[in-house]
């Protein structure tokens, strides 16, 4: 069965190549484990990454281990012409056994550790700069700066196109100051993901959420709702620039002198609301499907 | 046997009618075999949705919403699930040495429960609406007649509450079965693994589906009564998810755990071993699905209010058993002599996927790195390692290992092996890519994406990937067509020549009731006992004792 046993040995250099084409990014890439965004995005990114880095160094020495363990035992113990018909029936080896279960143990125990040191920083709350109140609605955002009693208030995605990108809802935040986020809806459960910040939370209806976090680096950001939401989900999202403070001061006057003065409801019935039949400009997505 | 050959009509009869165990699980294999199938054909339509940004080739996002929400519900609760009840009932009554399951009534109302539950859930594909679209999680607010006024929800709730009854009363026939008809010798200690996967398995079901069943009427209530049990307003949308997840995490161990037991069953044949550390393997098997039901939250962990070191440190331990597991059957193959039948290529591709979906599950398990990857394709990536990996190589495994059993006729070794490697290099193809869609920020559930994400060329490797993968069901179902036809009888008990557990002490395919003559049960190999005394286990070889000591 010459044929049969080269099939066998083609898988090798099959997942080699395929390894390789997968693995082959730059550095830079490489040294955040393919996570996005650049170095300190916000005060939270590192810790993220290096915890995420370090925790996939084990897992691959973990996972080397068990793969190459059982290739090593299909290669070794494979049967040949001429071997006994049965080997010896082992059935058990209890120091084996005990470090299987002891090891991983440990690994575990280290594993929470870590998680939980970063956990409980990523979560507290602190006394903030800025109040940013983020109001999900299906299938958009509205944001409301509560410092300086302004709003802006978003319409959904209408093309995939890099011109309708930025007709997105725009969440203005300034650099390197703290900012507390209060996450509402207006309807269903969205969830609030700035893909680059590394993090995000649900949006609730009845209830308020909160998040903490201090961009560090000034730039454009992408966002994205997380939890399904309805029809339009894929098109719930939205932009986010990390400005300059006088940058953010200019943005906050723009907003007042469009009469965006005050702060929007996560009242679904509330008659100051942009809901989802009175989705202006653009087309009416109703009428699309 | 000596039937006489009957007419199509009385065949048709014979097979609505009956109670024998193996009958009802052929129609569970055969059932949702084809339900596998038609939700393999939705993902494929997702895949070709998400092959370019912007494309329409679902025609509306609502359609696309109900794609996935029935990919999702079809193949947990019509495929995967009830092919665990298709196994167990098969086999295991055979392994124990019974000649069928403890009550063979309640267990065709279970299938026809199940048939039809499954039936009306799905049909909402038939109604103006279309079927459910809010999610196989179907989360509050969402799934509220507000939001999701269509019949298909009302089909779905209602569908999956009747369908649940029949896998509750399925739990509650394989327990009794296993506790108390077990043939003379068979202690617990002595029960394959698989059998002990089953009683486990059955075990989480009945404290897992009866909080769905709940959780359901009360959602049904609340669409058809104007209950207010998950109305925002009294915090409903927390409450969902917790009941949710309570029956959700069980469920995914209730997928698994049975095929660990196939792949048991498989490792020591082909090694012509004895599987390795069988008691520590069934300790493991009771620590995970103990673990099981304390882990439910860490899907929630992004709502912001769950306790998260608590869930944190259930669900890393549980890599704890499971990679005790892992570790057995690499030591079953350890100083063994290994062939490589089609049933040991899919378990070797099972335990190679596997120890992937491990990782990243541990990955997963992580509060603060869950945050950015929860409900991102990394998600996705991961469950399909861990569920694709489990049930589906799995199950080929188990058609490949039984089928002499099922049918008395062996499935083609070359077409079963081109079947693994197209299926297996489709799989990796689809999926590992997805990894890296998540970690980049695809989140999941997405119609289309952006020109400017630079999601395009993953989406696109893993669209070519699903395509190779859906190919790989033609050589499959070739070879059972061929088989069926042409295939040669096996004209004995134990075609693999190395069987362990009882089915492989009697005829093939399996006699009525199951038994002629039972072999001693001395150890938990009776079969290789029988045919291999000279290597039977020492307790198998010790002479009977007269009386009690």
């Amino acid at each position: 069965m010459p044929a049969k046993k080269r099939f066998r040995w083609a898988a090798i250099p099959v997942i080699a190549v395929l390894m390789a084409t997968l693995t082959g990014c730059t550095t830079q890439e490489f040294s955040r484990g393919w996570l996005p965004g650049v170095t300190g995005v916000t005060n939270h990114t590192e810790r993220i990454v290096s915890l995420w880095a370090g925790s996939w160094i084990v897992l691959y020495a973990v996972g080397i281990i068990a793969w190459g363990l059982m290739f090593w035992a299909i290669i070794v113990y494979r049967r040949r012409k001429g071997d006994a018909e049965i080997p010896a029936q082992l059935r058990y080896n209890m120091p084996i056994e005990t470090l299987f279960t002891v090891i991983p143990f440990i690994l575990v125990i280290g594993f929470f550790a870590l998680t939980t040191r970063d956990m409980d920083i990523i979560e507290r709350p602190v006394a903030s700069d800025y109040r940013i109140e983020v109001v999900g609605k299906q299938w958009a955002w509205d944001f409301n700066y509560t410092n300086d009693n302004v709003y802006d208030s978003g319409i959904q995605l209408q093309d995939v196109t890099e011109e309708a990108e930025k007709e997105l809802p725009t969440l203005y935040l300034p650099v390197n100051k703290s900012i507390q986020f209060d996450l509402v809806s207006r309807d269903v459960i969205h969830s609030f993901w700035v893909i680059d910040f590394l993090y995000k939370k649900d949006v609730f209806p009845g209830r308020v959420n909160k998040m903490y976090l201090t961009p560090q680096v000034i730039g454009d950001y992408k966002g994205k709702c997380a939890e399904l939401c309805g029809e339009y989900h894929s098109m719930m999202l939205f932009n986010v620039k990390v400005v300059s403070q006088e940058d953010y001061d200019a943005r906050m006057k723009e907003l007042a002198d469009m009469g965006n003065v005050g702060q929007l409801t996560a009242d679904p019935n509330d008659p100051n609301n942009i809901n989802r039949n009175n989705n202006l400009p653009g087309d009416n997505p109703e009428s699309e499907g | 046997m000596n039937s006489v050959k009957k007419s199509k009509g009385r065949i048709v009869v014979d097979w609505l009618t009956t109670t024998d165990h193996k009958k009802i699980g052929y129609l569970y294999l055969i059932t949702s075999f084809v339900y596998f199938m038609i939700a393999g054909v939705m993902a494929l339509l997702i895949r070709a949705q998400l092959a370019m940004p912007g494309l329409t080739i679902v025609q509306t996002k609502e359609q696309y919403n109900q794609l996935f929400t029935m990919h999702g519900t079809i193949m947990l609760l019509m495929f995967a699930t009830p092919l665990f009840a298709g196994f167990a009932n098969v086999l295991m009554p055979v392994q124990i040495g019974a000649p069928d399951v403890a009550f063979p009534r309640l267990n065709a109302i279970a299938y026809w429960l199940y048939f039809f539950g499954s039936f009306i859930a799905v049909a909402g594909f038939f109604t103006p609406q279309g079927a459910a679209s809010f999610g196989w999680f179907a989360y509050a607010p969402l799934s509220s007649t507000t939001f999701s006024p269509g019949l298909g929800g009302d089909l779905w709730v209602f569908g999956l509450a009747l369908s649940g009854f029949g896998t509750i009363l399925g739990g509650v026939n394989f327990i009794t079965t296993i506790i108390t008809m077990r043939a003379p010798g068979m202690t617990m200690f002595r029960m394959p693994i698989f059998t002990w996967n089953t009683l486990v398995t059955s075990i989480l079901v009945i404290m897992a589906f009866p909080p769905l069943a709940a959780a359901l009427f009360a959602l049904g209530a609340d669409r058809k009564f104007g209950a207010h049990i998950f109305d925002p307003a009294n915090g409903g949308p927390m409450l969902w998810q917790h009941l949710f997840w309570f029956f959700g995490h069980p469920e995914v161990y209730i997928l698994a755990l049975p095929f660990f037991g196939i792949v048991s069953e498989i490792f020591p044949v082909f090694s012509r071993k004895p599987v390795f550390g069988y008691r520590t393997l069934i300790y493991a098997t009771i620590a995970i699905a103990a673990l099981s039901m304390t882990v439910w939250a860490h899907h929630m962990y992004v709502t912001g209010s769950v306790l998260l070191g608590f869930f944190a440190f259930t669900t890393m331990l549980i890599a704890v058993p499971t990679g005790v597991k892992i570790f057995n059957w690499i030591g079953t193959m350890w100083r063994g002599s290994i062939t490589f039948e089609t049933p040991m290529l899919w378990s070797l591709g099972f335990l190679t996927t596997f120890i992937f979906g491990g990782l990243t599950g541990v990955i997963l398990s992580s509060p603060a790195l869950d945050f950015h990857l929860s409900d991102s394709y990394f998600v996705v990536a991961h469950f399909h390692y861990v569920v694709f990996g489990t049930v589906v190589f799995a199950m080929f495994a188990g058609f490949y290992f039984w089928w002499p059993k099922f049918t008395g006729k062996m499935l083609n070794e070359r077409l079963g092996k081109i079947h693994f490697w197209l299926l297996f290099f489709g799989f990796h193809m689809t999926f590992l890519i997805q990894h890296w869609l998540g970690v980049k920020g695809m989140p999941r559930r997405y119609y289309t994406y952006l020109e400017g994400d630079g999601f395009t060329w993953m989406n696109q490797v893993s669209t070519v990937g699903s395509l190779l993968l859906g190919l790989s069901m033609l050589p499959f179902l070739w070879n059972v067509w061929v088989t069926s036809r042409k295939g040669v009888k096996v004209e004995m008990n134990d075609p693999w020549g190395f069987g362990r557990s009882l089915e492989w002490a009697t005829a093939s395919p399996l006699p009525r009731h199951n038994f002629t003559s039972i072999p001693r049960i001395r150890s938990e190999s009776p079969a290789f006992d029988l045919n291999h005394p000279e290597y039977a286990s020492p307790d198998a070889k010790a002479p009977l004792k007269k009386g009690k000591k």
